[in-house]
């Protein structure tokens, strides 16, 4: 190579390089740049939107969505969907709520619907990953299994008796803030680390982007998209415990349709259904995108049926404007 | 020679992208009839002009003029409809179709006032077309039932049925055998001299030179020159496209006496049937066969993506396990992909990340990666190996194939395997790369690897090989070493016996070149 193609090569690189960082970054910049956007538009409307105890409250009522969503964003990343965290939740919170009300120790209790929400994860991830059966259907048979089981074991009625101990954390705070977000920050956080810095994060990317390529360099295909199954199903029980704890009850039919608003969330936030791509910042944005919609219109007296018109709007247009930008760049 | 009005002039062509310039200022011009190619190293600009052409892609400056008149396309239907035809690399059809449907895609014949789509008419006319191409193909079989080569002549049937002036064709034969090649050459001949300009992509020199009137050279998206094929030699054409004199190739041997990896009685119960061979510490193994001996199969097999049926491997007096590529890697055993988009890449990723993917475990400590070293690491192994650009953060699927090959081939050395097994190494590798690789594996054996290459080239599999293993419909049929290692020696064990004895003098389905 003659010094000026090299001189121009490298050039290039460093552009490029610039370039790149700019992109990983402008896809959750986009997603602020939405949610902005929604806090402008709802603050104009309401002035109660933009004060301090109505920011938190959109974070709490966000926080089970996006502690959910970010489990379905691992799940996407390698490729899969994981349609069961619904009825995962609630067979966790039938687990947890009945530990609990037969006077368990409320740890050993959390530790059993924690456990439960994992081999739910267990069940679906081995049948996608050894049996070899699609994301899609797996957890689709999921869905209903565990929902069936629920229901089963609890005969339809809801198990009350949650300790006043534990309602009392999960409805407290921290410095003000209410635990359920804090709880789902320190799960941001360390999902943020798996993701970015750890081997288990690029294996997932790996499998994602490129299963067999990712096989074939030796990456343990099946032992990470179990993984991924465990974690989104013990991300659901966790959204179980919180919401048993704010609500004082395990209601068997818990959940219903929370794998639309978590993979809505992961889409908004830049998660591709083809697997490989997602982010947990993304994520967390989408959830917060969604939970702060609900919060405005409730705010402005509108309909419930309305809310979930907006709801459709907000992910189409997102998806919408996130084809146009790649489209562009 | 007297004055022929160009079939297709293109003047001052420039497109560029975020950050690179694709093509500057780029101007040819293809005579009607005429077999042109269009030479360059990967990234020279060649996909970029195909692109332009087929108005998949619009140029930033530049006109674009067929038979005098200047035209403005502004989407492939445009191209189309203006006489250019594009066969792709990767044939564009639905496989589940049937030959006539997918020749008649987009705008099917109708009947019944436009309701129902004449699929007897369709039959009848994609029977016409074909009969002149090759009448074998039956318009009613769905195209995956068709081999690569009858798939390919269904897409000239398209082109053809579009009453296309202008063919473009990029690296038209890079899965056909020699046979089929020559078939696709008499093919092209008849097209060019019915009047059709043919544009025809390739790496491969022997092809260029056989098939084509005249060749216009791209280098770093700039245009070199226009060649006459008969007044000018290969390495005068090499030494354009690259920039510089390639330097006459000489094999050096490292071999060492220590056998490194002994493979016995390996068989997959299907294709591969008591293979037992050995590979000492720095020798390169060559394995040559026709398409389809097993050779890919062999080598998945040593490498764990396939499940042996019997027979084991012995990695340093040590049995490997033959469960997954994982098992196999543990063992010592790399393999480089031939395909490299889907089994060797994961695209989105860095280079870096797709280097450290078989080692993680080095990498990384206490759960997570260590990014300093695995980027320092990542950093040395890539500008040893003069990767370009130098940048490992950069996503791979943005680096050129033969870069991509240097990535590969360094996952290997940072997991510090002991035996690399290439399948087709240079496949989609343009010429100054290649002789890079070629240079990378006797680096590799000169310091100690045992390396094992699968490849179609018999040039190649010479170049490289201390040992060639032939293969024969799954079985290994000899090997050769030394003065032995010849064209003729590979081919005469490489062709079944009940073919060998018959009529045909010459081998089948094998590039004997002289």
């Amino acid at each position: 190579m003659t010094a000026q193609s090299n001189v121009r090569s490298s050039g290039t690189a460093t552009q490029q390089t610039t370039g790149r960082r700019f992109t990983v970054n402008i896809r959750d910049a986009g997603t602020l740049l939405g949610l902005i956007l929604i806090f402008a538009v709802f603050s104009f409307l309401n002035p109660v939107f933009l004060t301090g105890a109505n920011l938190l409250n959109i974070l709490q009522q966000s926080s089970i969505n996006a502690c959910i969503a970010l489990g379905m964003t691992f799940v996407i990343i390698s490729g899969g969907i994981d349609l069961s965290v619904g009825p995962t939740a609630a067979i966790s919170a039938v687990v947890g709520a009945t530990m609990m009300a037969a006077g368990v120790p409320i740890p050993l209790a959390l530790l059993g619907a924690l456990l439960t929400g994992m081999a739910c994860g267990v069940f679906s991830g081995t049948l996608v990953a050894v049996a070899g059966l699609q994301p899609f259907i797996v957890t689709l048979g999921g869905l209903s299994l565990f929902r069936a089981l629920s229901l089963i074991v609890t005969g339809g009625n809801p198990i009350f008796g949650i300790p006043q101990e534990f309602r009392a954390v999960i409805n407290g705070d921290l410095f003000g803030v209410p635990t359920p977000v804090v709880i789902v920050a320190i799960i941001a956080l360390v999902l943020w680390i798996v993701l970015n810095r750890s081997p288990l994060g690029e294996y997932i990317l790996a499998v994602g982007g490129n299963q067999e390529a990712a096989r074939i360099a030796g990456v343990p295909v099946v032992r990470t998209k179990i993984t991924v199954y465990v974690l989104s199903g013990g991300l659901a029980s966790i959204a179980a415990m919180i919401l048993i704890g704010r609500l004082g009850a395990a209601d068997p039919t818990m959940g219903n349709l929370w794998e639309l608003d978590a993979i809505a969330a992961a889409a908004i936030g830049g998660a591709s259904l083809m697997g490989g791509k997602g982010s947990v910042v993304g994520t967390l944005l989408g959830a917060i995108i969604l939970g702060a919609l609900t919060n405005g219109l409730t705010l402005m007296n509108v309909q419930a049926f309305y809310q979930l018109l907006a709801t459709g709007i907000i992910i189409l247009v997102a998806m919408l404007i996130d084809r146009a930008t790649r489209g562009a760049a | 020679m007297t004055y022929t009005p160009s079939r297709l002039a293109l003047n001052g062509i420039e497109k560029s992208f975020p950050g690179i310039k694709a093509l500057s200022g780029v101007s040819f011009e293809v005579r009607p009839g005429e077999v042109h190619g269009l030479l360059g190293e990967n990234g020279a600009g060649k996909s970029t002009l195909l692109n332009v052409l087929s108005a998949v892609l619009s140029a930033d400056m530049g006109e674009i003029k067929i038979d005098g008149a200047e035209v403005h396309l502004s989407s492939p239907a445009d191209a189309r409809a203006a006489g250019i035809a594009m066969i792709h690399q990767e044939l564009q059809h639905i496989p589940a179709l049937t030959v006539a449907q997918n020749l008649f895609l987009g705008r099917p014949m109708k009947r019944v006032g436009g309701l129902l789509v004449d699929r007897s008419g369709q039959e009848r006319k994609a029977r016409e077309i074909l009969a002149g191409l090759d009448p074998s193909i039956n318009p009613a079989t769905p195209i995956h039932e068709l081999k690569v080569a009858q798939q390919q002549i269904v897409e000239i049937a398209r082109a053809l049925l579009d009453d296309a002036k202008i063919i473009a064709m990029d690296e038209p034969t890079s899965s056909l055998t020699p046979s089929e090649f020559e078939r696709l050459a008499e093919l092209i001949a008849e097209l060019a001299g019915k009047g059709v300009s043919i544009i025809y992509v390739s790496h491969k020199m022997d092809e260029v030179f056989r098939i084509c009137d005249r060749a216009t050279i791209l280098r770093d998206g700039q245009f070199i020159d226009t060649v006459d094929m008969a007044g000018i030699s290969q390495d005068q054409v090499i030494a354009k496209m690259v920039g510089r004199e390639l330097q006459a190739a000489t094999h050096r041997s490292f071999a060492t006496e220590e056998v490194m990896m002994q493979v016995d009685g390996l068989g997959d119960g299907k294709m591969i049937r008591n293979a037992s061979f050995e590979v000492c510490r720095g020798e390169v193994l060559g394995i040559a066969g026709l398409v389809g001996s097993g050779r890919t199969e062999l080598l998945r097999l040593v490498a764990g993506i396939d499940r042996a049926t019997g027979g084991k491997i012995t990695v340093c007096g040590k049995e490997a396990a033959l469960r997954t590529p994982r098992h196999a890697i543990a063992s010592g055993i790399g393999l480089v992909p031939e395909e490299r988009k889907k089994d060797g890449i994961v695209k989105s990723r860095s280079v870096a990340a797709n280097i450290a993917l078989p080692c993680m475990d080095r990498f990384s400590a206490g759960g997570l990666i260590k990014r300093r070293e695995l980027h320092a690491e990542a950093t040395e192994l890539m500008s040893k190996m003069r990767l370009r650009p130098p940048d490992v953060q950069r996503p791979i699927g943005q680096f050129s194939g033969g870069n991509q090959q240097k990535a590969i081939i360094g996952r290997w050395l940072a997991a510090d395997v002991d035996i690399l097994l290439f399948d087709e190494p240079t496949r989609g590798i343009d010429i100054g790369a290649k002789s890079e690789i070629y240079d990378l594996i006797e680096e590799l054996a000169a310091s100690g690897k045992s390396i094992v290459v699968v490849s179609s080239e018999l040039p190649e599999i010479i170049r490289v090989s201390d040992r060639v293993m032939v293969m024969r419909e799954g079985e290994i049929a000899g090997t050769l070493t030394g003065s032995d290692i010849t064209e003729e020696q590979i081919a005469a064990l490489a062709i079944p016996k009940s073919k060998a004895t018959g009529s045909s003098a010459s081998a089948p389905n094998y590039e004997v070149q002289a």
